[in-house]
Parts: structure tokens; sequence; C-alpha cells
């Protein structure tokens, strides 16, 4: 185990900037989960921890070493990829064993002993005979996971693991994974395009977009705290809804206006400096709801499309020439084309710099110390 | 297998394939068929042919020259098996790890494939010739006398370099493609695990491209065989005192030289026999240690 740090790691290709100098401090036993869209640079810096891929610009250090120009192989990393990366013609057993008998580090009975564990706790013991090819895409990547185990490394990398996996499936491994971790405690960094993964796993999880790092947060504070418009609308399905809204101040009041509403705003830090100018409200779904009667700080909008989940009843409505989405109450009787009343839970609101995309207000105040997910030492 | 029909209307398919199935049969099956029949008669240029049975072959059973280049062909065939695909895959290999300028290289290890054989022969005799050749003066001085002209073993090595040089290209398409598709996560996986380039060579590249390697075994088979023969005509016409004296090229002379037609027939029948049974070894060989997935 030890901790990992990026420090102003920026990677080119071809005159294409993949990673903007990132700043990134893993600690040790840590399951940090790095989430983005495609293109965001998530496996690039993956793989420049590897060191499949070599920094443009920068450092990493692992530990106390700076491994910024060591190989792959002397990183003591294990990496575990989207596709399995079984060899095809080795059976499980092989291609668990093959990397540590190549590499020459362990004696036989060592190997023997490490394979017994990693295939009892990955319950995959009776499919050391078989190939890949005889394999579930499950099992395929258990094997993949108890190759990575085996070698005992300081760090975990693994590269949308679960992605080739179908919905169900992967919800167990996820579970699974989550369990291996607190068994073994191994710094492990995680990345998915996939939040709900991401906020699962991660005691941390950094949310990159378009080659830098967005928000390094624990799962809830970056669900109640964005700092980024992007963050914002990326983390949370469906997307925080964002309206276009004037600061106007009456004394120590504070609203949002639209042109068809007007939303009080709780005090708060931020809101002085934002008065009088133009901002992005941000509501989550979550936080509007339907009214049984208009009130003064209800607003009307009409429904558009109504899409039952079971659960819940989702509403995409419009009020102006704004568009949103809300969670209504499961069979609530509305139709498309119907005009109703929604309140908002005033305590779950953020404004956004329509400019810069950053946050300017949250209407929760912080919780002043922040609650670290990762356990000590 | 599943078949589909393409062609609803099998008029319409018969049409299609007419061409190929004419060309076919006028200048393979036909061929074929008279070869064999052939060897059974006395036949030549000059007298009308006489029906001899099993002559042709009990006189090739019995000719100790016939029986060297026998051993001379499969020695040869066999080295340019083992030779081709040995620098091939080391060169494919080079190729696909190169980052920078892989089609320059590609060019160059293909180019002598793209010569017809007759012109790569010329060449080679040229670069090798005992007194003018290019490369001549620098082996002489590492101590060898060139005289590959009268010298048997020598002639041996130079057409076998020259047959090999000319079969990389071929080789090395296939096997940078077939290395090309593998995954690059199983290279990343073994540069992870500390596995050396050799071992990854071998023990992950070598298997996996395995029904490439297959191919291309049976493909330079025919050709050591078969597709060397313009490189004998023209650099050693099968000396000195036969020590290039390969089957194909025996049986020209034979046929062409001698015009015992009869006699060339029967040794065209054998070869065809003996290199048919070496393919279908091949075969069933590959299918054991060949890996075709699942």
């Amino acid at each position: 185990m030890t901790d990992v740090t990026l420090q102003n790691v920026r990677k080119e290709f071809d005159g294409v900037v993949a990673v903007k100098n990132i700043d990134l401090q893993i600690p040790d036993g840590a399951f940090v989960t790095v989430v983005g869209p495609s293109g965001c640079g998530k496996s690039t810096t993956l793989r420049l921890i590897a060191g499949l891929e070599q920094a443009t610009d920068g450092t990493i250090q692992m530990g106390n070493q700076d491994v910024t120009g060591v190989e792959p192989k002397d990183r003591d990393v294990a990496m575990v990829f989207q596709n399995y990366a079984l060899y095809p013609h080795m059976t499980a057993r092989r291609n668990i064993t093959f990397g540590m008998k190549s590499a020459g580090d362990f004696s036989d009975e060592e190997i023997d002993r490490q394979v017994e564990e990693a295939t009892a706790v990955l319950d995959i013991d009776d499919l050391l005979d078989r190939k890949p090819g005889e394999l579930s895409g499950g099992e395929r990547q258990r094997v993949a996971l108890g190759r990575a185990l085996v070698r005992d490394p300081e760090v975990f990398l693994m590269d949308e693991p679960l992605s080739n996996l179908d919905a169900k499936l992967r919800i167990k491994m996820r579970a699974e994974l989550a369990k291996l971790h607190s068994e073994f405690g191994t710094t492990t960094i995680y990345v998915t395009h996939d939040q709900t993964e991401a906020l699962t796993l991660g005691d941390r999880v950094v949310v990159m977009n378009d080659g830098r790092i967005q928000q390094v947060d624990s799962p809830q504070r970056l669900y109640d705290y964005p700092e980024t418009r992007f963050v914002a609308e990326f983390i949370g399905d469906p997307a925080m809804n964002m309206l276009s809204v004037d600061i106007s101040r009456d004394g120590t009041e504070y609203e949002a206006v639209g042109p068809t509403f007007r939303i009080p705003l709780p005090e708060g830090d931020g809101l002085e400096t934002a008065a009088g100018a133009k901002a992005l409200l941000g509501v989550r779904p979550e936080s509007l709801s339907v009214a049984d009667s208009a009130d003064r700080s209800s607003f009307a909008a009409e429904v558009t499309v109504t899409e039952p989940l079971g659960d819940s009843l989702l509403l995409e409505c419009r009020t102006g020439d704004q568009e949103f989405k809300l969670h209504a109450e499961p069979r609530t009787a509305v139709e498309p084309g119907d005009r109703v009343a929604l309140t908002v839970e005033t305590e779950r609101l953020h404004l956004f710099d329509p400019q810069t995309g950053e946050a300017i207000y949250h209407a929760a105040a912080a919780e002043s110390s922040e609650r670290s997910g990762v356990p000590a030492g | 297998m599943s078949t589909r029909e393409v062609y609803t209307d099998r008029l319409q398919a018969g049409v299609l394939l007419l061409p190929t199935m004419l060309v076919s049969l006028l200048f393979l099956y036909y061929p074929t068929v008279r070869a064999v029949g052939l060897s059974f008669y006395r036949a030549s240029l000059a007298r009308s042919d006489v029906f001899v049975g099993l002559e042709n072959y009990r006189r090739l059973a019995g000719s100790g020259e016939y029986l060297r280049s026998v051993l001379i062909s499969v020695l040869f065939a066999t080295c340019v098996v083992v030779g081709v695909m040995a620098v091939a895959l080391c060169v494919s290999f080079l190729i696909h790890e190169i980052e920078v300028g892989k089609g320059l290289y590609l060019v160059a290890v293909i180019w002598p494939y793209a010569l017809p054989p007759a012109v790569a022969g010329l060449v080679f005799l040229f670069i090798a010739h005992p007194n003018i050749g290019i490369f001549t003066s620098y082996i002489e001085a590492l101590g060898v006398d060139v005289n590959w002209f009268s010298n048997g073993p020598q002639a041996f090595v130079v057409v076998l370099i020259a047959a090999v040089w000319k079969q990389i290209g071929y080789n090395v398409i296939f096997m940078t493609a077939a290395l090309g598709n593998i995954p690059d996560s199983l290279t990343e996986t073994a540069e992870l695990d500390g596995v050396s380039r050799t071992q990854r060579l071998l023990r992950v590249y070598v298997p996996i491209i395995s029904p490439t390697l297959v191919f291309l075994v049976i493909m330079n088979t025919i050709y050591g065989f078969f597709g060397t023969f313009a490189m004998v005509d023209l650099m050693t016409k099968g000396g000195p005192a036969g020590a290039t004296n390969i089957l194909i090229y025996d049986l020209y002379r034979t046929a062409f030289q001698f015009y015992e037609f009869g006699f060339a027939s029967a040794k065209s029948v054998v070869l065809f026999i003996a290199v048919g049974l070496l393919m279908y070894g091949q075969f069933r060989l590959s299918d054991r240690y060949a890996y075709y997935g699942g």
C-alpha cells in the first residue's frame, strides 16, 4: 500500500492536450474513483500512473519515490482492463500465474499459496483449468482480478472493469469490489464513466472534464455541494436543472427572479455579491414538487412529457422558455399539456456564474469540517 | 456452416461461375489429368507415345540421382520454411514494436516480394556473384572463399538465402497484420507484469497468431518446393553437380531439355502426391497445436 501524488501532470498526444496540468493526491489505502465523460482524460490519467504513458510534464510520486520515468513493471501496480486482457490461449490458472512466473520474483510455493488465497476470495477455484473463451464475462473479470490480486501490488488500477458486464452482474461485482477493498485495503484508483459506480465505490470521487479536475470530494458532498456547473449537471440523474435568473435583493431578503417565477433564497455566503446580477439557478429534480394549491413561493409550469418510473413520475415541464425536469409522486394525475403549480425545496438550491460556471452560492450551508471517508492509516 | 443463397436464380449463378470454371478446367484440371495419364507412357517429341504401364515409376524408384534430388528438395524446403519464418517473425516483431517510420520499414521489407522471381534471381546473382558481386568482397574479407559456381554447399546456401530474402516480405505482411490484431491491453498487461520482450513474443504473441503461422507454413512449403524454380534456373541451373537440383527444376529439365514427357509427368505426379501428403500432415498438426479461439 502506498499513496500516489500527481503534481502538475500534463499529457499531450501530437499537439492534443489530454491531461491539462492536474494535481491529485490519493491517500494510502483509499478507494478513489475518477469519473467523467469520454475523452475527459480519465483513462489517460490512469495510464500515466501505470506508466503505460509518459507524462509530457509534471511528476508522479508513489510513496516517497518519484516514479515519473520508471518502467511500468517497476512501479508495482496491477491493472484491470475493461476487456479483461486475459491471454486467450492460456487457462485461467496460467493467466493468473504467468506474470508472476515471468517476473521471477516469486517461488513456486509462494505462487501456489497466493493463487489459492486469491481464487478462494474470488470464488473461482473451479474455473482454473478453463480458458477465457469458456468463461462468462463475469468469470473472466474475476480471473483478471485474481491476476491483479496475486501480485499483491502497492496500487490497483482499474479502467472501467465492469463496463462490459450486463447490468445485474455489474451491480453484483460492484459490491464484491467494495468488499475486496475493505478486505485487502490496497490503494485503488478506479476509472469509470458511470456516476453510480463512481459514487457507490469511491471514498473520494474525482470528477474530470476536458483534461482538468473539476472537483475532488466525498460522494455525498459532490452531490450536495458541486463546485462547478459541470459537476452539478454530471452528477445526478436526471441532471440538475439550470434556470436563468436575476438575483434581486430586498433588504436582507434575496430572490431568484425568472420571467414566470420568484423563488426566495435562504441567506448564505455569496448572495451579497451575486445580488443584482444574472445567475444560473441549480435545482435538482427531486427538490421540485407539484403543489396542491398555489401560494407565494409556488409557480406555474406546463407539463410537456410524463415518464412513469415506477417509484416516481418524471415530469418534463416548461415555464416561459425554460425547460426542466422534476420527480413527482408516483400516480400523480397529470397529462402532457396540463398546467401545474410547483414548489421548491429552497434549502437545496444552488447558484452558478453563467460565464465561468463556478458555484457562487449553496442554499444549505456546508458543514465546516469535511467528512472524510478515507480510513486513517 | 450456414448456407445462404445469394442468387435465387441458379442459371445466373452458373453463368457467373462459368469463366472461372472454364479457366480452371482448361489450365488446371485438364493438364493434371493429362499429366497423370502421360506418366504411364513413354512420350517424347520425336516418336509416337508408347504405353509402358508403371515403367516410369519403376525407373524413378531405382534412380539414385532422383533420390538425391528428393533429399535436396526436402532439405531446401525445410530450410526455406524455417529460415523465412524465423527471420520474418523477428522483423515483424520489430516493426510491430517501433512507433516511428513503421510504414517505411514495411515497404523496405516487402519490396523483394514485389519483384518477379526472375528479377529477384538476377538481382541476387549480381549481389553475390563470385567475381563482381557487391557483397562478395565483404564476405571474402571475413575469410570465406566465395566460389559458389563450383562449390555445391555454397551454391545451396546462396540460393537458400535468395529464396528466403524473396519470401520474407510476404510473411511479414501477414505477421504484422496478425500482430496488429492483438489487443494492446494484452501487451500492456505483460509489460505491467514484467514479462520480458522475448517471453512476450514467444509465449503471448506466437500462440495467439498461430493460425496465421500455420497458414504461412503451408504457403512457404509450397513456395519452397515450387516457387523457387526461377532462382535455381537463373543462379545455378541445378548445379554445381546437382547440389541445388530441386525436384521442380529436375522435372523441368527432364521435360523441356531431355524431352522425356512421360518420365517428367511421373516425376510431377510423385511431387504432387508428396507435397499433398505433407499439406495434409500440416493441417492435422495445426488442428492440435494452433489456437483458433474458444
